[in-house]
């Protein structure tokens, strides 16, 4: 079937189909009433030739075998006269010899012609058949007293015959021609009909450019109900849809939050609080430049904290991925992020308690980056809570194989809201910061969790993080 | 001349039941010969019912195909009278005696025509060499004999001149025959000729007269000479003589085209007699 044909809608291409079976049955019952038509007019035929040489035959037998050409020929006049308009066009009546005795046209039929240019496509009255000329010819012989005494050839007129042909197929034509339009109409209605809900699908699948939408529970097709369960199943479906839809926008948000707060944690971590640090150190080799030990300390500290500073930038450079660095967790870090935090405790009159009591076998286990990330967010945002005078404290340890790391603080509590950017997996609350989604996201992916407690006035926020989990290495 | 329902009715009524009217008498049995106008129901009902009313007694008329059964019958006495060719009386003339003969336009004589289709240029009998021809009766003077006699008086026969003869035993028949094609010419009565070409326009139309033979004898009304004197036959020949003097005679004669019935001689048929030598037929 052509591809063009394919790409017509249903309600169009089964009405055509159905038309064109509808034709194809009209063609095969007209060909069929044809071929009873041309059996009936060959049967009347053949009775009609068998009665017309019988006849003459009685009538022309001893006249034949006397050769009296005019008792033939006033037979052959009376008998042509007596069928006048009908069916008999001329007769020719020969010898036995094949001459011609008489005719009823005896100028087409001189007596003593040859009767042979008349035999010319001349069949037996019994098998005579219509062959669409207008004129048939009939041979036959002509039998008296037990013999042969002569033949005779007859013209039969058929355009009567031919012409009802023609009128019946003309009638059938046409009629077939109606019935296959009413019956394609009627079948059109009736497909239409039967494919209005597949319509009414189609419409809530195109409604919005795409986007499904579920069908009203008053176009369901209630005394269908097979469909009916389409329906539902497709309400479903564009549920689903919806559903997935939803997450793919809380996760392209989530991805969004996780870029912002890495970047802002890249910011305030890798480049602002080394920076931190290194004015620290600075200000110390300012005030105290006459002490060697603690200029060279403070050098030293520089020089790491610039060293950071280029590892960020190449970090930065190569897309962006800080934690490509690699680099194990060390005590070391802890200490330079106590370094970092400190100006923020000491600008808000805090009390820091800091306890670093892990093994360096379990630090070493988890790369240092989001370590120091998720545990620098938890501190701003603790002493960010605990406000001016507050308590902040910081509890690292491991059992066995886990890193315990808990960071305290005298604060209001966390809002539903921070808890839930924290704690949860589910969509982002709207407004709010993303670096308690950011340490979220990455324990997460670190495979550890975080859990929040509430005693005493005091907020703990407890990070376990596995240190046998490969790739935390 | 067209026939009807009432005519054939009053044809067959008289013809089946001769001897209404004369039930104290035999009927009178009279014989046309089929070569007048054989096909006419109400030409013959009306020469029968004047004839009746002639007579005074029923009349059967008796219809035969050929002269030679008419001559048959009448020699044989089946018929009492009848109405014959001048060459039949001619042949058995010791054996028959004149009743009466026809008068046609005023005069008791016709003539024998050669005709051809309307459209054919013959201009003569000798045009018309190795063509077919339609004779009327092989007893007929004017059907047979006059053409025969021109043949053999030119020393031919017809089986030698025309490729092929055929007898239609009828000069109507003849007409037919030519007017549709079935021989090239025919020899005819004159007398039906001219009379066709009054009641039947179409068909004598589809002729045309080639030749006309010289004025012979009318057709005569003959009896057996021994029953001349019969008075069966003798009221039938008062009655034919007297056709023109009676309604249903003077009827008759209007149909048939004739003026009445004149005693004639038998020189009136000299010229029969003339070619019948020429033929060789004289007996």
């Amino acid at each position: 079937m052509a591809s063009w044909f394919r790409t017509l809608p249903v309600t169009v291409r089964v009405p055509a189909v159905t038309a064109a079976l509808m034709i194809v049955t009209g063609l095969v019952a007209s060909q069929g009433v044809l071929t009873s038509l041309r059996r009936v007019q060959d049967a009347r035929l053949v009775e009609t030739a068998r009665l017309h040489v019988e006849g003459l035959s009685v009538a022309l037998g001893p006249f034949v075998l006397r050769e009296d050409v005019w008792e033939v020929y006033d037979i052959l006049e009376r008998a042509h006269a007596a069928s006048d308009g009908q069916r008999l066009l001329h007769t020719v009546v020969a010898d036995a010899r094949g001459q011609v005795l008489a005719a009823s046209d005896p100028r087409r039929a001189p007596v003593g012609s040859d009767v042979a240019a008349f035999e010319a496509g001349a069949a037996a009255p019994s098998v005579i058949t219509m062959t669409g000329d207008p004129t048939l010819r009939v041979v036959s012989p002509l039998a008296y007293q037990g013999r042969e005494v002569g033949r005779v050839v007859t013209e039969l007129d058929v355009t009567d015959l031919l012409a009802e042909r023609r009128r019946v197929a003309l009638w059938l034509l046409l009629g077939s021609a109606a019935a296959t339009s009413v019956l394609t109409f009627a079948g059109w209605l009736a497909v239409t009909r039967l494919l209005r809900p597949v319509s009414v699908l189609v419409r809530a699948m195109d409604a919005t450019a795409g986007a499904p939408r579920p069908v009203p529970d008053g176009d369901f097709p209630r005394d269908d109900p097979q469909l009916a369960r389409l329906f539902a199943t497709y309400n479903r479906m564009t549920t689903a849809v919806g559903a997935r839809a939803e997450a793919e926008r809380r996760l392209a948000e989530r991805e969004r939050f996780v870029s912002l707060g890495r970047l802002s944690s890249a910011l305030a971590h890798e480049i602002n609080n080394p920076l931190g640090g290194l004015l620290n150190a600075a200000d110390t080799i300012v005030a105290y430049a006459d002490r060697p030990e603690v200029v060279r300390q403070s050098g030293q500290l520089m020089l790491r904290g610039l060293g950071h500073l280029r590892d960020v930038a190449q970090a930065m450079l190569d897309q962006n991925r800080l934690d490509r660095t690699g680099e194990p967790l060390r005590r070391v870090d802890f200490e330079d992020l106590r370094l970092l935090f400190e100006p923020e405790v000491t600008g808000r009159s805090q009390c820091l308690a800091w306890q670093v009591a892990a093994g360096d076998a379990t630090l070493a286990a988890l790369p240092a980056t989001p370590v120091r990330q998720v545990t620098l967010n938890l501190l701003l945002n603790a002493s960010e809570a605990a406000g001016h005078g507050g308590r902040v404290g910081l509890s690292v340890t491991n059992c066995a194989a886990v890193l315990s790391i808990t960071v305290e603080d005298t604060g209001p509590g966390l809002d539903p809201d921070d808890l839930a950017r924290l704690l949860a997996s589910g969509p982002l609350p709207p407004g709010g910061g993303v670096g308690l989604r950011l340490a979220h996201d990455t324990v997460r992916g670190l495979g550890g969790r975080i859990s929040h407690m509430r005693s005493n006035a005091t907020t703990a926020i407890r990070v376990d993080l596995p240190a046998g989990v490969p790739g935390n290495a | 001349m067209a026939w009807t329902r009432r005519m054939c009715l009053s044809a067959a009524g008289v013809l089946a039941c001769p001897a209404l009217g004369a039930p104290s008498r035999a009927a009178i049995r009279f014989a046309l010969t089929p070569v007048f106008l054989d096909n006419d129901a109400a030409v013959i009902a009306a020469l029968q019912a004047a004839l009746a009313e002639g007579t005074g007694r029923a009349v059967e008329l008796v219809q035969r195909r050929t002269y030679q059964e008419i001559t048959g019958a009448l020699l044989d006495g089946s018929v009492d009278a009848a109405w014959t060719c001048g060459y039949p009386y001619l042949r058995h003339r010791a054996d028959l005696s004149l009743l009466g003969v026809p008068v046609w336009n005023g005069r008791p004589l016709y003539q024998s025509y050669l005709i051809a289709a309307a459209h054919d240029p013959a201009g003569g009998l000798a045009d018309l060499r190795g063509g077919t021809h339609a004779f009327s009766d092989p007893e007929s003077n004017s059907g047979y004999v006059v053409t025969a006699s021109d043949l053999a008086r030119l020393g031919e026969t017809p089986e030698a001149f025309f490729a092929r003869t055929i007898f239609t035993f009828g000069h109507r028949n003849v007409v037919r025959a030519v007017g549709g094609g079935l021989t090239r010419s025919g020899s005819v009565d004159g007398y039906v000729w001219e009379v066709l070409g009054v009641v039947e326009p179409a068909l004598a139309a589809r002729t045309r007269v080639v030749s006309r033979s010289e004025w012979l004898g009318f057709p005569p009304f003959v009896a057996r000479a021994d029953r001349i004197g019969d008075p069966a036959v003798a009221a039938c020949g008062a009655a034919l003589l007297g056709l023109s003097r009676s309604r249903a005679g003077h009827a008759a004669l209007a149909l048939m085209y004739l003026d009445g019935v004149v005693a004639a001689e038998a020189s009136l048929f000299d010229g029969i007699a003339a070619r019948m030598v020429d033929l060789g037929a004289m007996p």
